[in-house]
């Protein structure tokens, strides 16, 4: 090589003045490589040095998607797994106006005509100025929605998306509707949906993972918390006897002309709520549709006084202390002057001579007050107080109310004779089922349930049938006597109730007409509340059935308006349970003597 | 420092020097072993090429499983939602409303008496009262009154004698009628 280089010089003279010096090309060379090695450079600078995180945020972000994985909300069963309440997967309809804007009238239309939503309404939405997200239908099951949205793709229009909506649907519209409540738009608004809602909502999951051409990258990032479901809450009613039972009630407070009235079916042995019903009532699936007072459940909610039904009560304690039997022969004079006022009964009589159980055939207030004399003092309070008169049942259901059995301070003769009678003092209608129900179950209060198993409420406590208790209230030597004196009600001849019978089976009930306080002077307005409570077979009892109507308009009582009402739904609920009649004889206890 | 080895050397006899001379240590020449290159380049470019198409149908085998994953699972999200769909048109279907409604339109009536058979003795227990249409229940709410505004008592007009007059005043009245509602 360095031999050949003096050559070289002479050999191209003519190349040499053509490209410059060398020195000078490299330096110019050099020149361009450093300066385009500084502009790299100052780029890595900004990269790397001045603002690294939100680029590498947004090459993440790039083809990073995270969804919300949405926990299905537990259903409400009824006592045989059918569903009350249940969660459908949905989908809500949502458009972006700043794309259909321009086709609105055509889009609006296809919508209208194809998702049950307002025409008008859609038109508006779809040409929203300035947003770029409207719902256009919710809760849309999510079949129909796919279908909608696909069509309108393939129809050429644009802007329309769908996305998750759990819809929360009653399959059974208004059965069982006052007890189960509703849900709004996204929180539950009444009933057990509220009550249990931690337990019927769960918690929802998220993904985060990476795609790429609508598919998800394999070796992508991908984080999955997967969504915990909901709790199903099972409760003890029975579907179809919730439904006769409310069938009934409806019929019963729509022919008497009735305000309202509910009906509460229970199992003699475990204090399982069979049935709740409540008229007027609401459709779970529109709640709105129905004024606010009837979207509770009134058979928890309502006072009321519970009139002649009590009477069972008051005997039964009388007959338990040892003072009286069912034969204990009492003379019932017309009237009878007390210390304050008079007190009659709801027939017109001379002295007539009625064994006890004719006092509760036919339902004499004299009778009883005349038996009730012979309580020691405060006895008559604690018996009541035992059979769960002036608690709350806390079976589960919001709104209750404790009923108001008079305190001790205030207990004064006066209003011990209208309480043995069964004024001056209130219940709600469960309290009393239960405490009639204690007769049938051979003098033990089972306490009532409306949730199998047990559950929380929102405020904490646990209900269910698992935190049943039972206790002694009166012998049960007592509780059958009373049975033999409440079968004396249904007697075609001597009781006041012939209506309320089941053929072919022994029942034993008792009819309640009483005074009732008008809402608006708070006194009593002139208004009755009618009443049937009773059980069936009245010698092996299985059902306890409570039905009540408040102010009816067409003169009736316990025995003619509820009467039959209770033996219609006594008679469906020994026919669905397949209750065979004891094919005993019933009671023939006397009434006179 | 006169060496024994020159003494020995000195002392050994003249006929071993050709043994001596034979035992002389020299440098083994290098032997140049030609490795074959040939089997070595190819067993790594094989096991090279292995990989790179291993790789590559792994990662396309992944692909593959990923767009059926995808598939499959929106296939799974719309049989899903198909199942739910109708899952909610039987509770529809079973609705015990439905399901009377439907019977008392076949004329079926509600019973009233269920009669049981003893078998020990063949006695029958209980009532056995035949049911009739009048024991049917009411299923439908009754129909609510309509409110006297919209149900005014009928309006009685007296017909003019002249034929031509009567008909423009009834197309009036129509009109007027159809505003009200």
């Amino acid at each position: 090589m360095p031999s050949s280089r003096p050559q070289t010089p002479a050999g191209r003279p003519a190349a040499r003045s053509k490209r410059g010096s060398a020195h000078l090309r490299l330096r110019l060379g050099f020149m361009v490589i450093a300066m385009v090695l500084s502009v790299f450079g100052a780029r890595l600078v900004q990269l790397q040095g001045i603002d690294p995180n939100s680029y590498a945020a947004m090459a993440a972000a790039e083809g990073l998607v995270k969804v919300t994985l949405p926990a299905e909300r537990g259903d409400i069963l009824d006592r045989n797994g059918e569903p009350l309440a249940d969660s459908v997967d949905g989908l809500m309809v949502v458009a972006d106006p700043y794309m259909t804007a321009d086709e609105a009238p055509v889009l609006a239309k296809f919508l209208a005509n194809r998702l049950d939503v307002d025409y008008f309404r859609t038109l508006r939405l779809l040409r929203e100025k300035g947003s770029r997200f409207e719902y256009v239908a919710r809760r849309v099951p999510s079949t129909i929605a796919t279908d909608v949205v696909t069509a309108a793709k393939a129809a050429g229009f644009e802007g329309i998306a769908t996305r998750p909506d759990p819809i929360r649907d009653y399959p059974a519209g208004d059965v069982a509707a006052n007890l189960i409540g509703f849900m709004g738009t996204d929180e539950a608004l009444g009933g057990l949906e509220r009550t249990f809602d931690t337990q019927l909502s769960g918690t929802d999951g998220s993904a985060r993972y990476e795609i790429g051409g609508g598919n998800r990258l394999p070796l992508g990032e991908s984080t999955i918390t997967r969504a915990v479901d909901g709790e199903d809450l099972r409760t003890t009613i029975d579907q179809d006897l919730q439904w006769f039972t409310q069938r009934v009630l409806r019929q019963t407070v729509e022919d008497s002309r009735g305000d309202s009235g509910f009906a509460v079916v229970m199992d003699t042995r475990t204090g399982e709520l069979l049935a709740l019903a409540d008229h007027p009532t609401f459709d779970a699936n529109h709640p709105l549709a129905s004024p606010e007072e009837d979207l509770g459940s009134r058979a928890m909610s309502d006072v009321y006084e519970p009139g002649s039904v009590q009477k069972v009560l008051t005997l039964s304690g009388l007959i338990d202390a040892g003072k009286v039997t069912a034969r204990t022969r009492l003379k019932v004079p017309g009237s009878l002057a007390r210390q304050d006022r008079v007190i009659g009964d709801w027939f017109p009589h001379d002295l007539i001579r009625l064994t006890l159980a004719g006092v509760v055939a036919k339902s004499s207030n004299i009778g009883t007050v005349l038996a009730a004399d012979k309580f020691a003092e405060g006895e008559l309070r604690s018996y009541l107080s035992a059979f769960g008169l002036g608690q709350t049942t806390d079976i589960g259901v919001r709104g209750e109310t404790p009923g108001i059995l008079p305190d001790p301070s205030i207990w004064t003769p006066q209003a011990q004779d209208r309480i043995a009678f069964g004024q001056s003092l209130s219940v709600n209608a469960v309290q009393m089922t239960a405490a009639v129900n204690t007769l049938a179950n051979g003098g033990v209060r089972v306490s009532p349930s409306l949730v199998r198993g047990t559950a929380t409420t929102d405020d904490g406590r646990r209900v269910g049938t698992d935190t049943t208790t039972t206790r002694r209230v009166v012998s049960a030597r007592a509780a059958r006597q009373t049975t033999l004196m409440m079968e004396r009600v249904l007697d075609p001849e001597e009781g006041v109730a012939p209506g309320a019978n089941v053929p072919g089976y022994r029942v034993a009930g008792k009819t309640g007409t009483a005074q009732r306080v008008g809402e608006e002077c708070g006194c009593y307005d002139g208004s009755f509340t009618v009443s049937f409570a009773g059980f069936a077979p009245a010698d092996d009892p299985r059902f306890t059935i409570y039905v009540v109507v408040q102010n009816p308009r067409n003169g009736g009582g316990g025995g003619s308006v509820t009467g039959p009402a209770f033996a219609k739904v006594m008679g469906y609920a020994l026919r669905r349970y397949a209750v065979p009649p004891t094919g005993t004889e019933p009671s023939r206890l006397p009434v006179e003597w | 420092m006169s060496s024994p080895a020159v003494q020995i050397r000195s002392r050994v006899p003249r006929l071993a020097g050709s043994a001596v001379e034979r035992a002389r240590l020299t440098v083994v020449p290098r032997r140049r072993v030609q490795a074959a290159r040939v089997p070595f380049v190819t067993l790594v470019s094989l096991i090279l090429l292995g990989g790179v198409i291993g790789l590559l149908l792994f990662n396309t085998s992944m692909q593959q499983a990923a767009f059926a994953a995808t598939a499959l699972e929106s296939q799974a999200g719309s049989l899903s939602a198909r199942e739910q769909t109708l899952r909610m048109e039987l509770d529809v279907l079973r609705d015990p409303q439905r399901v009377a409604e439907r019977a008392q339109a076949m004329g079926m009536v509600p019973a009233v008496s269920s009669p049981f058979i003893r078998l020990s003795d063949g006695k029958v227990l209980g009532d056995t009262t035949v049911s009739t249409p009048a024991d049917n229940l009411r299923i439908r709410p009754k129909a609510p009154s309509l409110p006297a505004s919209l149900n005014p008592p009928p309006l009685v007009v007296d017909a003019p004698a002249d034929p031509a007059a009567s008909g423009e005043s009834g197309a009036e009245k129509r009109r007027g009628n159809g505003r009200n509602r």
